[in-house]
């Protein structure tokens, strides 16, 4: 079941996705504390997120994020049912397929909107 | 860490109750997390432009007291299973156990610190 195939990409991109979100969410609370410091603090920091290359970002972080969370749903399956082992090659592709199409509607709006010109 | 591939197995791998209870703790607090954090997500990136996270945008939202509950409670969860997320990681990839200890030290050190300022910030408005 394990090596060289879906389950084990399944675990790679769970651990990568998940240290990834981590490592966002020190930045981004840094980042949103710096409300404490007063307005000039935080729009120093918030006008550089202006830039297209941060939305950009944020694309990949929410791909990451959904990619986490349906496939966490993925592993709570396989943990307490028994027919979730059984059929966890399909729900790995059904996880890619969801978070394809969830990334492809976040582009959409993003990028539609970086281009309308609103950042 | 438990390596498990059913409850069945996490139970009789576990070590200790602190490791079942860890390996627990990672499916409840994932499962709320999926709804927290892709509520916020869409909330404040996708409905929204990440631009509109102006200063006093952030202060009025964060004055309600149940924006505060649900900011924090994502920090707080949020935080847990990632630092656990990441001591499943560590203990993997780092061999040696004085390195490991160091490595842990600070990695928990600067998530407290980190912890520690958002929810000052949360609860200071």
């Amino acid at each position: 079941m394990y090596r060289g195939r879906e389950g084990q990409w399944a675990w790679v991109l769970h651990r990568l996705s998940g240290l990834a979100i981590l490592a966002y969410l020190l930045v981004h609370v840094i980042s949103i504390s710096l409300f404490m410091f007063g307005e000039q603090a935080y729009m120093a920091v918030h006008h550089t997120y202006e830039l297209p290359i941060f939305s950009l970002g944020l694309i990949a972080v929410t791909a990451g994020v959904v990619y986490h969370s349906l496939n966490g749903l993925r592993i709570i399956v396989m943990d307490f049912t028994g027919m979730g082992v059984l059929y966890q090659r399909q729900m790995f592709w059904g996880v890619i397929a969801l978070t394809l199409l969830a990334t492809a509607y976040t582009s959409f709006v993003v990028i539609g909107r970086l281009l309308g010109g609103e950042a | 860490m438990i390596r498990a591939r059913t409850f069945t197995d996490a139970r009789q791998q576990a070590h200790s109750n602190a490791e079942l209870n860890w390996w627990i703790f990672m499916r409840i607090s994932g499962l709320i997390l999926v709804f927290l954090v892709l509520g916020h997500i869409y909330m404040t990136f996708i409905q929204v432009s990440e631009a509109d996270a102006t200063y006093i945008a952030v202060v009025n939202k964060l004055q309600q007291p149940a924006w505060k509950f649900y900011d924090w409670t994502i920090l707080a969860l949020s935080l847990l299973h990632g630092v656990n997320g990441a001591r499943y990681s560590i203990e993997d990839y780092v061999r040696s156990r004085p390195n490991r200890a160091w490595v842990k030290t600070i990695f928990y050190t600067i998530s407290g610190v980190i912890f520690t300022l958002g929810s000052i910030g949360l609860f200071s408005i």
